[in-house]
């Protein structure tokens, strides 16, 4: 007896010290609440206020809109698929429509696991708490987070439907990829409105707010998959579908949505549009103004600008042989070639397409707009604009290809080396670019002098430092495609510049102006001598160093210069249509030698100027032939490229070149064969020294030979 | 009241254990607990407590910090609307161009429509008018039926005109130098000032009813060539109380200045007759009475009625 009673005695000693613990832990929990509830947030009413921060929208020129920035997409109950809505309460909360914003069962299990079970941790979080943690709490885990969390989970439930609980809370999850609330997350990965969402796609969406980035199906997709079948058992087990229906969904094939179509669209564009906006406005107005921003994006032409350049690049790699199985991400971008290509619209400056790298989302360094790469031929054109404006040339004249050497003043002498190391003798001035002969590009630069041609340059719409040495005229200053596009486009419109630009119009959110782009061209070089260079860049694609451009079948009339810098470290192609000015680069971010398999340099011809063309042949499709005007006082004549005379009928390699008002050219050959040309007979064919060099430039020079290519294109 | 005791036996256990109060005690505690299972009561009193309380409580939190920024940035928004509106509502309320030219401010431009710009430009007398436009290229600006809305800039110099297209392509592009807005400033002010205070004129100022009684003296076709559209002078409410001629000629003609009385408000209207037919008025005003083509012009007290 005695012992029963001991037992007894004990028992009632716990029972009392339970009750005393109880009422203990209660006034503390009273405590705690006082404490707890002092900051508590204010509850903003009503709830869907959460949801008033308009978006700002950047819409391409089509009207086709690009990006939302905050905001959310918010949808009512009734236009959500009724799949995901069980689907997510079914895997997040099962009992949401039954408890009051706390699940104690749920969380009496939690707690023993979390205590008893080492190791292990829990969640019991209602839809209702994570709705309050997404609202007004950090992502720092400590109790009185997790209390407070609570307790505002209570007024939520006390103050709004369980509809609207539900509704605030799905139209604000993340799911990533950029993707907040069930619309933009249902457009994002499936193209489709949420309410048009089936079983299988309800549950790998509702798989994804517990981790977005774990369960991306973009990159892990079998992981994602595996966590699509766990939600198909929780719906069956909640009662939500049969085995039957979670089966097939798991079978059921996802067609996810392109993830360049989805999101990325233009996304190194999109990158250089949001700069602008925070430099002008502010990131706040930006991120949160509501912004409605129509740019000059062509989607169409961006998709095709995309791919010409990935396909562009993907050949480049099995050129050089470069596989792709070792390398993913950071490595990729740094052991790939990588590549940059903008499309400016002439008569505008408007950017239709811009694309800043092989992979937005392996690098997000914008090539096209930032990167800083010597053109290396592809500057002459502004070099031979110079020489005919300011020595009175003219395409017809005749200089002599031959090893020159400049001398410098405080510096070493300047010996430019053509690509093939041969000289050819001489020829005229057209010929002379169309073959990109650097020795004779050394000649004009050493009469004209560098900074005629660096007026040239700033003239046309180059904006990054040039420095005033000879090799400037052979492309040694860095610049940017985008400045390249710019530049040949003034040579596109006869001479009028137009400053490019890629925001057309801000509105704020009531669709009131806040600034418009106005169109304005200046012009910035003469017409005819425009015509002229423009006329020799032509013959660069049919017989020159981008003549890859008419082999792969771009028939329109256009005009381009190739560029390849020292060492192949940079290959360029620029070229344009009388409505469009392309520029396309090519090269290792590292600055490295891009060689093919056989050690042979990769230049322009070869890694630009393909790309260029397939995106052209895309770009212009269905355009009709427009050729480029021809200004007033330009007249025609078909010359010898070699003596720069009048072309003897029906001799087959005459050249046509343009000439301006009071330009000749001699009219024959004497009996003697003798060229005539003043150019010509002043130098002396071979070796030869330029003794008449100006002394004036005491920088020193770059002495690298910048090469151009001669070698027949892939 | 008693000390507890330890029962001595489990009679006494079981009396104490299944007593009135201790069975009581538990359907208290285990109603309690029920009924919070069953009801959530707990939650539902401290929500309703945290109801109450809510709008005493901070606006702090993820969502209000959201709030706010989106806040600051439409108070942002509005002041840069409300500067642009501001700035717009002064330029359509001007009435010349040296009043835009003030208002415009480097970086902050303004637009008005394209008839905006053809009324501020028609009422510059004609030889100002051609400081601004030729009219022969404004009209075939208006006749391409492209040109719809003028944005106005100012530039380094001066001022920057710009006739925009719908998709705000520049059609023509005007430039008017410091010089060039100071001569139009000068023309404009003529508008509504007395002929004295325009140089151009002073040696040469007439009374309405000589000048015109001097006009009269010459066929259609002559008086046609010396005031060439005597019709606009119609459309000017007021009386016409005197009459200058410029010494200057430009371009083969030569300006006539009509100073219209209104009330008690004055103005200048500027005409331009052929150079050779003024010429011919001149002699004529002269020979009618050398003695009275003076500076001071005639009596201003005899007006001439045209309304």
């Amino acid at each position: 007896m005695s012992l029963f009673a001991d037992r007894l005695r004990r028992i009632s000693i716990l029972l009392y010290a339970g009750m005393t613990l109880t009422g203990l832990g209660a006034l503390l929990a009273i405590g705690l609440f006082f404490i707890a509830v002092r900051d508590l947030p204010r509850v903003p009413e009503p709830l869907g206020r959460i949801i008033e921060t308009p978006p700002t929208e950047i819409f391409a020129a089509t009207g086709e809109r690009l990006m939302i920035i905050g905001g959310r997409e918010v949808v009512p109950l009734n236009r959500i698929s009724p799949f995901f809505i069980q689907a997510m309460i079914a895997t997040e909360d099962h009992r949401f429509w039954e408890h009051h914003g706390l699940d104690k069962l749920r969380t009496l299990k939690a707690l023993w696991i979390t205590l008893f079970e080492p190791g292990r941790i829990q969640g019991a979080s209602t839809i209702t708490q994570q709705l309050a943690k997404n609202l007004f709490f950090s992502y720092r885990r400590t109790y009185m987070r997790k209390f407070r969390e609570l307790l505002v989970a209570l007024q939520i439930e006390t103050r709004y439907s369980k509809r609207e609980i539900l509704e605030a809370y799905l139209n604000q999850i993340p799911f990533g990829v950029g993707a907040y609330g069930i619309e933009q997350a249902a457009r994002a990965f499936f193209g489709k409105p949420a309410l048009e969402l089936n079983l299988a796609e309800s549950a790998l969406l509702a798989s994804l707010p517990k981790s977005p980035t774990r369960y991306n199906p973009y990159r892990y997709f079998e992981r994602a998959k595996k966590r699509q079948q766990l939600v198909l058992a929780r719906m069956r087990a909640v009662g939500y579908a049969t085995v039957e229906e979670t089966e097939a969904a798991f079978q059921a094939p996802l067609q996810l949505m392109s993830q360049r179509a989805g999101t990325s669209k233009g996304s190194y564009f999109l990158d250089l549009v949001l700069n602008d906006l925070e430099e002008r406005y502010g990131p706040e107005v930006v991120y949160h103004g509501g912004l409605k921003v129509s740019t000059t994006l062509d989607p169409q032409q961006q998709a095709w600008a995309i791919e010409s350049l990935q396909n562009g690049l993907v050949k480049l790699d099995r050129l050089m042989g470069i596989s792709d199985k070792d390398n993913t991400g950071d490595a990729k971008s740094l052991s790939h070639p990588q590549g940059a290509l903008v499309a400016v619209e002439c008569n505008s400056g408007a950017v239709k397409a811009l694309v800043g790298g092989r992979d937005y989302s392996e690098t997000e360094f914008n090539r096209a707009v930032e990167s800083n790469r010597l053109p290396g031929s592809g500057f002459k054109p502004f070099l031979y604009y110079a020489a005919f404006e300011k020595l009175s040339l003219t395409p017809a004249n005749v200089f002599v290809d031959k090893q020159i050497t400049v001398p410098v003043i405080g510096a070493s002498d300047w010996t430019p080396k053509n690509f093939g190391r041969e000289h050819e003798g001489p020829m005229i001035l057209k010929r002379a670019l169309m073959k990109s002969v650097n020795a004779i590009a050394a000649q004009l630069v050493e009469r004209a002098g560098p900074d005629a041609v660096i007026d040239v340059a700033r003239r046309s719409g180059i904006k990054s430092p040039l420095t005033s040495v000879y090799s400037v005229a052979l492309g040694t200053s860095g610049v940017s495609p985008l400045e390249m596009a710019t530049a040949f486009s003034t040579f596109a419109t006869g001479g009028i510049r137009h400053e490019p630009f890629w925001i057309r119009r801000v509105e704020d959110p009531l669709g009131r102006v806040l600034e418009e782009q106005i169109v304005r061209g200046q012009r910035s070089l003469d017409a005819g001598i425009g015509y002229q260079v423009v006329d020799m860049m032509r013959g660069v694609l049919t017989t020159g160093t981008g003549k890859v451009v008419r082999r792969m079948g771009f028939d329109l009339p256009a005009a381009g210069k190739t560029g390849t810098s020292d060492d192949f470290r940079d290959a360029w192609f620029t070229g344009f249509t009388p409505t469009l000015s392309v520029s396309v680069w090519v090269g290792y971010d590292r600055g490295m030698s891009m060689r093919d398999v056989n050690r042979i340099g990769i230049t322009g011809g070869r890694g630009a100027a393909p790309i260029w063309t397939e995106f052209m042949i895309k770009a212009t499709s269905g355009e009709p032939p427009r050729e480029f005007t021809i200004p007033s006082d330009i007249h025609f004549e078909t010359v010898d490229p070699v003596s720069g005379e009048i072309a003897v009928q029906l001799t087959s390699n005459g050249v046509k070149v343009a000439l301006r008002s009071g330009q000749t050219v001699n009219s024959a050959p004497d009996e003697s064969g003798t060229v005539k040309s003043e150019q010509f007979i002043t130098e002396k064919a071979g070796q030869s020294t330029v003794k008449e060099a100006s002394k004036s430039t005491t920088e020193a020079e770059n002495n690298s030979a910048i090469i151009e290519e001669d070698l027949p294109p892939e | 009241m008693s000390d507890w005791a330890e029962p001595r036996d489990f009679k006494e256990w079981a009396k104490r254990v299944f007593g009135l109060r201790p069975i009581l005690t538990l359907i208290l505690v285990s109603s309690i607990f029920i009924l919070e299972l069953r009801f959530d009561w707990m939650e539902r009193i401290l929500g309703t407590y945290l109801v109450t309380t809510n709008s005493e409580r901070p606006e702090s939190g993820a969502i209000w910090e959201k709030s706010h920024q989106t806040r600051t940035a439409q108070q942002t928004l509005e002041q840069i609307l409300t500067d642009r509106q501001t700035l717009q509502r002064e330029a359509r309320s001007a009435a010349t161009f040296t009043q835009i030219a003030a208002n415009v401010t480097p970086g902050k431009g303004v637009m008005l429509s394209a008839d905006h710009f053809r009324q501020l430009y028609l009422r510059l007398a004609p030889s100002f008018a051609y400081e601004v436009i030729s009219p022969f290229d404004l009209l075939g600006i208006v006749n391409d039926g492209r040109w719809r809305r003028t944005y106005f800039e100012k530039s380094d110099a001066g001022l920057m005109i710009y006739l925009l297209d719908a998709n705000n392509r520049v059609l023509r592009q005007l430039e008017l130098g410091s010089m060039q807005l100071s001569q139009l400033k000068r023309g404009e002010m003529a508008l509504a000032e007395s002929l004295d205070e325009l140089s151009i004129f002073k040696n040469r100022v007439y009374s309405a009813d000589r000048f015109f009684n001097a006009l009269e003296a010459f066929p259609e076709d002559v008086r046609r060539s010396m005031v060439p559209q005597p019709e606009t002078l119609l459309e000017i409410p007021g009386q016409i109380m005197r009459v200058g001629i410029s010494d200057e000629t430009q371009s083969g003609f030569i300006e006539l200045g009509f100073e219209f009385l209104n009330g008690t408000e004055r103005r200048v209207v500027l005409v331009q007759g052929h150079e050779w037919a003024v010429w011919r008025l001149r002699s004529n005003l002269e020979g009618l009475d050398m003695d009275n083509a003076s500076s001071q012009g005639g009596n201003q007290n005899e007006p001439r009625k045209l309304q």
